[in-house]
């Protein structure tokens, strides 16, 4: 009813909310296309000339492209291992009577409860000293980080997930079971497609962890492994910032993010299970 | 088809025994009920005969096989659920096609035998819809045609009518009915409505509390219930119950109401010290001058017949009767109980005497 009749309200609302949101990108990307002088010179807003060599500077630099090709197998990795392993966690959870099943499931977040930087040091030491094999050293390798992101993605990509997948009845699988299906086909034919909009949603928000993370980056990485958040903290010098290189770099990370939000996003569809079963 | 049978069957949850000893035996092509109140374990019974449960103690027999240990799959059996239980990310046809899938019968073959099914159900135009776009009874409706698209030799039917609004269950009875006539399939069906089990079964099972109290035709359960439960749970409205002793008087046995109300028994009963409890169907009274006075309290018109809430002294009794009743609450009104089809039952144990 309040929709209906103040129809402009919403409207001036909605074009707020948008532009408070969108106004930073577009700033962002102002900076991203003007020269160093211009920017300290005559700050504006106005987008007048477009200035690219910011973006060539930094896609020509091979240590840059580097970290960007880092960012995206470490992220892209870790939101499919973490997402696998919610599924089949959260099937378990769901359908077997496990002894303390909901203490397993309180503890898998407790060790979210803590700061980040609480685990630098043990990790440092783990990654550096007992995670090795010879020469060979966890500290500083894509898979030593896609690890280290599912120890804080998977509790939390459990919780996401858990409620999704008590949402799809029980009685499915039971059908599916007397129908002649399998465990794994019922798993296959019945949950997994169900799943999907959960599953599509703690794609995304794992991946965006591990796409945005910093600290752990920073620290547990020094080169080959290096991501590109923390490459973006190299343009901060003793000698003054690259502000241009920086917002062009920005610019950048945004448009994988993008796509792979484009790619999921058809998946998330709401109220898929209707029909399945009189509520 | 098969013959399906349960012996001495046991259902433990930990401590917690919910089915004790029961045994059952289930003709081929028979359509058995098994009926009772709300956790009497009727549902877990047929849990255990579709291999959803675990069976702690006896066997089910399936087609001359113990089936204890071999998984729903191979049970070669069809449950149609009470909430019904489609697969909503496949269409009409999908869902009834998906066992054959799951058996790896070729497409055409599928297809054939979902056409006919659909034919069977009337569900030829729905094919290709999902379930969130039927309605209730068509819901239904293809979940029967997913049963039956496998040919198996045993239905079991987990209370299936009870989401349906009262007139669509009538006419989902007639069609489960005419689909068992047509197919002749053993059925085990699950329900704690006593009409619906009154009027489908070949067979009825009462259940309570874990229990088998009596197995039966429909009608000689109405007729010759074994206790008082099965008195009071088979027929609507329930029949009524008086408590009191069976005495000589006059060279004939009446009944006494532990409230002194007299009333007729069978002929060729005989008197006995022990309680009892008196059992009349309000069908088998009628309103007839030189029948016992009773004083009405309610009056329930339903239009096919009447309803009377009286009492007799200090017993209340209730009558149906064909008759419209011009009498009104308060009023006394004479009461004629057809003593052929008087039931007496001992009041310690409760079985029929």
């Amino acid at each position: 009813m309040m929709r209906q009749s103040s129809p402009i309200l919403y409207l001036v609302f909605w074009i707020l909310l948008s532009f408070l949101t969108l106004f930073p990108i577009y700033w962002l990307f102002v900076i991203s296309v003007k020269p160093a002088v211009d920017l300290f010179t005559t700050p504006s807003l106005i987008l007048d000339t477009v200035y690219w060599n910011n973006y060539v500077k930094v896609l020509s630099n091979e240590t840059i492209r580097r970290y960007m090709y880092n960012s995206l197998v470490i992220s892209t990795s870790n939101a499919a291992l973490v997402t696998v392993l919610a599924f089949m966690a959260c099937y378990a959870l769901s359908r077997f009577d496990l002894a303390g099943k909901e203490n397993i499931f309180f503890w898998t977040i407790t060790n979210r409860m803590a700061p980040a930087a609480v685990f630098l040091l043990p990790f440092f030491l783990l990654f550096t000293q007992v995670f090795t094999i010879g020469d060979w050293k966890l500290y500083d390798t894509k898979i030593g980080m896609v690890l280290l992101y599912c120890t804080f993605n998977l509790p939390f990509a459990i919780w996401t997930l858990r409620p999704t997948m008590d949402g799809i009845p029980k009685e499915l699988d039971e059908a599916a079971t007397v129908d002649g299906a399998t465990t794994w086909q019922v798993i296959h034919e019945v949950v997994f497609p169900l799943a999907r909009p959960g599953l599509a949603v703690t794609f995304i928000l794992t991946w965006v962890f591990a796409w945005n993370e910093f600290l752990l980056a920073a620290t547990l990485t020094s080169f080959n492994a290096r991501t590109i958040t923390t490459g973006l903290s190299e343009y901060v010098t003793t000698t003054g910032t690259e502000w241009g290189a920086m917002a062009s770099i920005a610019v950048i990370t945004l448009i994988p993010a993008l796509i792979i939000f484009s790619m999921v996003q058809r998946h998330i569809v709401a109220g898929l299970t209707f029909g399945a079963v009189k509520e | 088809m098969a013959q399906v049978a349960v012996r001495n069957v046991v259902k433990k949850y930990g401590s917690l025994q919910v089915i004790h000893g029961v045994n059952i035996d289930i003709a081929d092509g028979e359509f058995v009920v098994l009926v009772g109140p709300s956790g009497c374990g009727k549902s877990t019974l047929l849990r255990m005969i579709a291999g959803l449960e675990r069976i702690s103690g006896g066997e089910v027999d399936i087609g001359g096989r113990v089936v204890n240990d071999v998984l729903p799959k191979d049970r070669d059996i069809a449950m149609v659920f009470q909430n019904y239980a489609l697969y909503p990310h496949k269409t009409v046809a999908e869902n009834m096609g998906f066992p054959l899938k799951l058996k790896g019968r070729p497409k055409d073959e599928i297809a054939a035998k979902v056409k006919k099914a659909a034919e069977i159900l009337a569900l030829e135009k729905l094919l290709d819809r999902y379930p969130k776009q039927l309605s209730g009874g068509q819901r239904q409706r293809v979940a029967m045609g997913r049963a039956i698209v496998r040919d198996p030799q045993v239905f079991l039917f987990d209370e299936p009518l009870s989401n349906l609004d009262a007139k669509l269950r009538v006419t989902m009875r007639v069609e489960i009915k005419e689909l068992h006539q047509r197919l002749k399939t053993t059925t085990v069906y699950v329900t704690h409505d006593q009409i619906e089990a009154m009027t489908m079964a070949d067979k009825i099972v009462v259940m309570r509390d874990g229990h088998v109290e009596q197995i039966g035709a429909p009608l000689d359960l109405y007729d010759r219930p074994a206790n008082t439960f099965v008195a009071g749970f088979i027929g609507s409205p329930a029949m009524n119950f008086v408590l009191g002793r069976l005495e000589g008087r006059d060279g004939e046995t009446v009944f006494v109401s532990d409230h002194g109300t007299v009333l007729p028994v069978p002929a060729g009963t005989a008197p006995r010290p022990e309680p009892v409890v008196y059992g009349i169907r309000p069908e088998h009274i009628d309103v007839r001058p030189g029948g016992i006075a009773a004083t009405i309290s309610v009056l329930e018109p339903t239009g096919s017949e009447t309803q009377i809430f009286a009492r007799i002294g200090e017993d209340p009794l209730n009558a149906a009767v064909r008759d419209r009743v011009a009498s009104r609450p308060g009023e006394t009104i004479p009461l004629s109980i057809d003593s052929q089809r008087v039931h007496l039952f001992d009041r310690q144990s409760g079985k029929r005497i």
